[in-house]
């Protein structure tokens, strides 16, 4: 079976006019969602990454820069990621469509793990 | 830091209000590690802590120990700020001590004494009355700006200006966190400040309440959610040793009796139940219980305030199970000595329903007659509905129908509205039937 990763880019300054009730309903309409994940069986994995900007390495005539942060347009951040399980792009886009992510204006960026060299 | 304890178990779920209550315990907490003029910066350190779970526990699942967590992640962040803010200076190595030193679950001992101070803080007699409110929602309750302004139904610019001076008079008259010096043996001139301190606290609880139950059911959630808060901070307040006085436990017991009426107010269909017409099963007993028990303990010693005569009548209610049974008499002899006490025109509209079954309807229109000239009462809709309530008993229809009419120019909220509307058309179909 394929495997997707659902990235979830968010903009963290949103959060801050968000009262401590929204923020607690906010989390369990991800463990909601989530939860139907497991239990489906499709959830492989899911982590956060670090709240920081992360550092970006460029190679460039035999030297590398080092440089802060991704270089974005936007003030989204990938706050953090979900591996699944699907059969088709479409499988995957629709158990991705009712995350609250997207409920909240966050972007969601679906990629397929390629794994075609393993086989 | 620690990686966080993660939750594998994935039916976890948290406790209602969990982070709402969290937030007023760590600022309450952090207000008093801190000192109060660095109120906003305890605000924004847990904040930042419930930021942070929201962007962990997505990924990561719900932790062994939410509360235990947003703790953990909030001294953090608090010591952190400590080496930012320059203003600590000479204190920041005690503060921090004190930060690292402190168990993760239970940050003030005894639990709810940092809440209680904090209560006391925000309610003092020094601050504007509006602004007590406020602030007493926005750092113990945990609610938000915009909570708070629905809530109120004030513009959430309002409120965030009361919330600025309070704040600002609160850092210029170097209030603290202390709770008043009562008790202290021989001492009147402390039991007297602490009465007065004691009293602003319990009006901002029962303004909460009333503001909350105003709502009705299901109207809006945030607004019914100040019943449960002020029944909350009340039970805090009567439950401590410090802060527990007879006064306490009366509102604790009269809200908590009002409350558990709550289910049976509104019908199937949406529809305002009155008292009498209510389906008593459907009462919160746990709540009647609560109510009996403060009820009781209100009764230790001479002290004898509104609130205990506003319960004694909620406990009257409350104890019958059959609102034909109601023992009128003594809810009258009640509101007598309610009136006798507050001298409130609101109370003796009330005490005119309680006289109408007690001598019939004509009595208690003569009773409230006076009560047309009472400007506080001008705007009030309750006025010209229990006038014709009172007027349909007495057989005068017409009458009853143009006091509807009249209570509709008031301004009520929405199901009391349609009440309203329901029983003038009640009396404008007795009204024709009556002609033909």
């Amino acid at each position: 079976m394929p495997k997707y990763m659902l990235l979830l880019h968010d903009d963290p300054s949103g959060f801050a006019s968000v009262s401590p009730e929204q923020m607690q309903q906010i989390i369990e309409k991800y463990m909601k969602w989530g939860n139907k994940l497991r239990t489906s069986g499709v959830l492989i994995s899911s982590d956060k990454l670090t709240g920081e900007p992360g550092r970006v390495m460029r190679g460039k005539n035999g030297q590398v820069r080092v440089t802060d942060g991704p270089y974005s347009e936007t003030k989204e951040v990938l706050g953090g990621y979900y591996t699944i399980q699907a059969a088709s792009y479409d499988e995957a886009l629709d158990r991705a469509r009712d995350c609250p992510h997207l409920e909240y204006g966050g972007t969601i960026e679906v990629r397929q793990v390629d794994d075609m060299m393993r086989k | 830091m620690m990686p966080a304890p993660v939750s594998t178990d994935a039916t976890r779920v948290m406790v209602d209000h969990l982070f709402r209550n969290r937030a007023g315990q760590m600022v309450a907490y952090l207000t008093r590690i801190f000192g109060a003029a660095h109120l906003d910066l305890a605000e924004e350190v847990v904040q930042d802590a419930l930021v942070k779970a929201l962007q962990q526990w997505p990924f990561s699942g719900i932790p062994d120990n939410p509360g235990g967590w947003l703790f953990r992640v909030a001294r953090n962040g608090a010591l952190d700020a400590l080496r930012r803010h320059a203003s600590f200076r000479d204190k920041a190595a005690e503060i921090a001590r004190e930060l690292s030193s402190a168990a993760y679950d239970a940050p003030d001992d005894p639990p709810g004494d940092d809440e209680l101070r904090m209560m006391f803080m925000c309610c003092h007699p020094s601050l504007p009355r509006d602004a007590r409110v406020a602030l007493s929602l926005k750092t113990v309750g945990g609610f938000s700006v915009p909570e708070i302004a629905r809530a109120f139904l004030t513009a959430e610019s309002a409120i965030a200006q009361r919330l600025v001076r309070a704040k600002r008079q609160i850092r210029e008259t170097g209030l603290d966190l202390e709770l008043p010096g009562q008790r202290a043996p021989g001492s009147s001139e402390a039991e007297d400040g602490f009465a007065a301190r004691l009293e602003s606290v319990l009006e901002v609880i029962y303004l909460l309440f009333n503001e909350g139950y105003a709502a009705g059911s299901g109207e809006d959630l945030v607004r019914l959610d100040l019943c449960g808060e002020a029944l909350r901070l009340g039970r805090l307040v009567a439950d401590s040793p410090a802060t527990t006085a007879p006064a306490a436990h009366a509102l604790v017991a009269l809200m908590a009796f009002q409350a558990a009426r709550l289910p049976a107010r509104v019908d199937a269909s949406g529809e305002l139940v009155l008292l009498e017409d209510q389906d008593r099963s459907l009462w919160d007993a746990r709540l009647t219980a609560l109510g009996f028990h403060h009820f009781g303990e209100s009764a230790e010693g001479p002290v004898k305030t509104p609130y205990h005569v506003q319960a004694a009548i909620a406990a009257v209610h409350a104890g019958t199970a059959e609102a034909a049974h109601t023992p009128w008499d003594r809810i009258l002899a009640l509101y007598d000595e309610l009136l006798a006490m507050t001298s409130s025109p609101v109370v003796a509209l009330n005490r005119a329903v309680a006289l109408s079954k007690v001598s019939g309807p004509v009595d208690a229109l003569a009773a409230i007659a006076p009560l047309d000239a009472e400007p506080a009462l001008a705007g009030y809709y309750l006025l010209p509905a229990v006038k014709g309530r009172l007027l349909m008993e007495a057989g005068d229809p017409a009458g009853a129908a143009a006091a509807y009419r009249a209570a509709l120019e008031r301004p009520c909220a929405e199901p009391e509205r349609r009440f309203l509307i329901s029983q003038e058309t009640r009396s404008q179909e007795k009204q024709e039937i009556k002609r033909s």
